[in-house]
């Protein structure tokens, strides 16, 4: 067969695709890939299928070893990334011979780091997908990060094409303060104007406490009128304002349903920004109409959709 | 009605800002409504005790479209509070050995045990919402007698198969899982099972009767202390 050896699987690397959609009212979570930028321009440059899957290593310190030959792309977080222990630059397709040796190191700058190959990887999804979410214990590879001596099935390939992404079009992910578009909604008729001008004018800072499910804020406290609410259901990029004050905004692997009053939600896009982050990293506020908000959305999406 | 803004691809739907037995059946019939239309650009449809939050695909829909067609789509739905809905039972053994607080509720309430479980299972619960973990279903109203607020100090695990209260409502847990609701007893039911093609055997459509077992039983249905 066809594949990856996992000679050093990192400590928390996933597979992942675009998440599991159609479950939440049971409870599961959507779950996938936290930064879509990274990960759709890595299939991109591929020429696979948006909803390929691929892997996300969060740690660094991952080795494979290549039984057959195909092409691959790594993108994200900046990172050391060696081909037979040869140093070769991310967002720029590479090909793979049998018996080669690709390393990821350190993590230099950014948080998540995708590898993919040509066509993902052939493992059976579970309902309708491959993303992994450990606590559901669902998809992946039995629903657990990748572990030493695991295999990681392809079709072997010859087909190559020298892709490199052009450097404006690469992210940089440590700019001084990230600005964050929110649109306005769920319960924020009961934020103050006040309240909603302290909100949008103050700079708050990544916790430690920011994993695939959440990350929370520390800043300028801010305060609705409620107690608490009915739990209603959650959507990816909403900002909930706990008693506390401190804005936590839901990533892709949220409960589906609960009692925070939300102020409105970040565009999803922006999350994607956000998921590359590390700890200490500034983040603003700024609020963004509807309209403009789902073009916004559109024009995104276009890049990886226009063939 | 109301429908708000919740992202900038999802709608939350609220029929009401309270919490009842006719507004959970409106939400129930509008989130078949929803269902039936098997609309491919409706992602996600989350039901939950008041509201319904919806994502949709922003290439199909624009905001103020969506919100005119779910307006003349869910506008006045009608319930009858009395209608039959599908029954599930859930057999429970209520003993002291896995209801880890029947003995502190008991202290609590004044009631004996035996009262304890009479009242638990003398009632048929609603389903209000699934979330939290795939299969945890909020069920209420558990009578005002045995009504009992979170514990204080939530525990690391609770077992799964856990029968628990919290305030007014039931819930069993389908994994283990850190939580701080009192726990009366254990079931050996399967609330989320990979095998099954609608992955959980319940809905919020069901209603669901607890009945009290024996240990001996609990343990031959396949159930681990």
């Amino acid at each position: 067969m066809m594949g990856f050896e996992v000679i050093k699987s990192g400590i928390f690397t996933l597979l992942q695709d675009r998440g599991r959609f159609g479950l939440t009212h049971l409870g599961v979570s959507n779950s996938g890939v936290m930064d879509e930028y990274a990960s759709l321009m890595a299939h991109k440059m591929l020429s696979n299928s948006l909803e390929d899957n691929l892997l996300v290593v969060v740690f660094g310190n991952i080795e494979l070893k290549a039984h057959g030959n195909t092409v691959m792309c790594v993108t994200g977080a900046k990172c050391e990334l060696f081909l037979n222990d040869i140093p070769l630059s991310t967002w720029k397709n590479f090909k793979v011979n049998s018996g080669d040796s690709i390393k990821i190191g350190k993590i230099l700058e950014g948080q998540r780091v995708y590898l993919a190959v040509k066509n993902g990887f052939d493992i059976k999804k579970e309902f309708l997908s491959n993303s992994t979410t450990v606590k559901e214990e669902l998809g992946g590879i039995n629903g657990k990060q990748l572990k030493k001596g695991e295999f990681l099935p392809y079709k072997s390939t010859r087909s190559f094409v020298n892709n490199r992404l052009k450097q404006e079009f690469i992210p940089s992910y440590i700019e001084e303060v990230l600005t964050l578009r929110v649109v306005l909604g769920y319960q924020e008729e009961n934020f103050s104007q006040d309240e909603k001008n302290k909100f949008f004018s103050s700079t708050y800072e990544v916790t430690a406490d920011f994993n695939r499910m959440a990350c929370r804020l520390k800043g300028e406290a801010i305060h609705s009128n409620l107690e608490g609410i009915i739990s209603e259901g959650i959507c990816f990029g909403a900002i909930q304002i706990p008693k506390n004050g401190q804005p936590i905004v839901l990533l892709k692997e949220r409960q589906t349903i609960g009692g925070y009053p939300k102020i409105g939600s970040v565009l999803s896009i922006d999350c994607f920004k956000l998921a590359q982050r590390k700890v200490g990293s500034k983040i603003r506020f700024e609020n963004i109409d509807i309209e403009i908000a789902q073009n916004k959305v559109r024009d995104f999406y276009n890049v990886f959709n226009n063939e | 009605m109301q429908i708000s803004i919740a992202s900038v691809d999802s709608v939350i739907i609220y029929f009401s800002q309270e919490i009842s037995q006719e507004i959970s059946l409106i939400v129930k019939r509008a989130y078949s409504i929803l269902k039936d239309l098997d609309n491919e650009n409706f992602i996600e449809i989350i039901p939950s005790y008041t509201s319904i939050l919806l994502t949709y695909d922003i290439n199909k829909y624009d905001f103020k479209t969506l919100k005119k067609d779910l307006e003349d789509l869910l506008f006045g739905i009608k319930v009858d509070v009395n209608e039959e809905k599908s029954i599930i039972t859930v057999d429970v053994y209520y003993g002291t050995d896995v209801g880890l607080d029947l003995q502190h509720m008991s202290d609590k309430t004044q009631l004996n045990i035996e009262q304890i479980i009479e009242l638990h299972t003398s009632k048929l619960y609603d389903i209000y919402a699934i979330g939290f973990m795939p299969g945890f279903a909020y069920m209420a109203s558990v009578d005002d007698k045995i009504a009992m607020p979170r514990l204080e100090n939530p525990r690391k695990k609770i077992p799964k198969g856990s029968v628990a209260i919290a305030d007014n409502q039931t819930a069993i847990y389908p994994k283990d899982s850190p939580g701080g609701w009192n726990i009366i007893g254990k079931t050996a039911f399967e609330l989320f099972d990979k095998n099954l093609e609608s992955l959980s055997p319940l809905s919020i459509k069901n209603q669901i009767q607890f009945n009290s077992i024996s240990k001996e039983e609990f343990l031959s249905q396949g159930g681990v202390l």
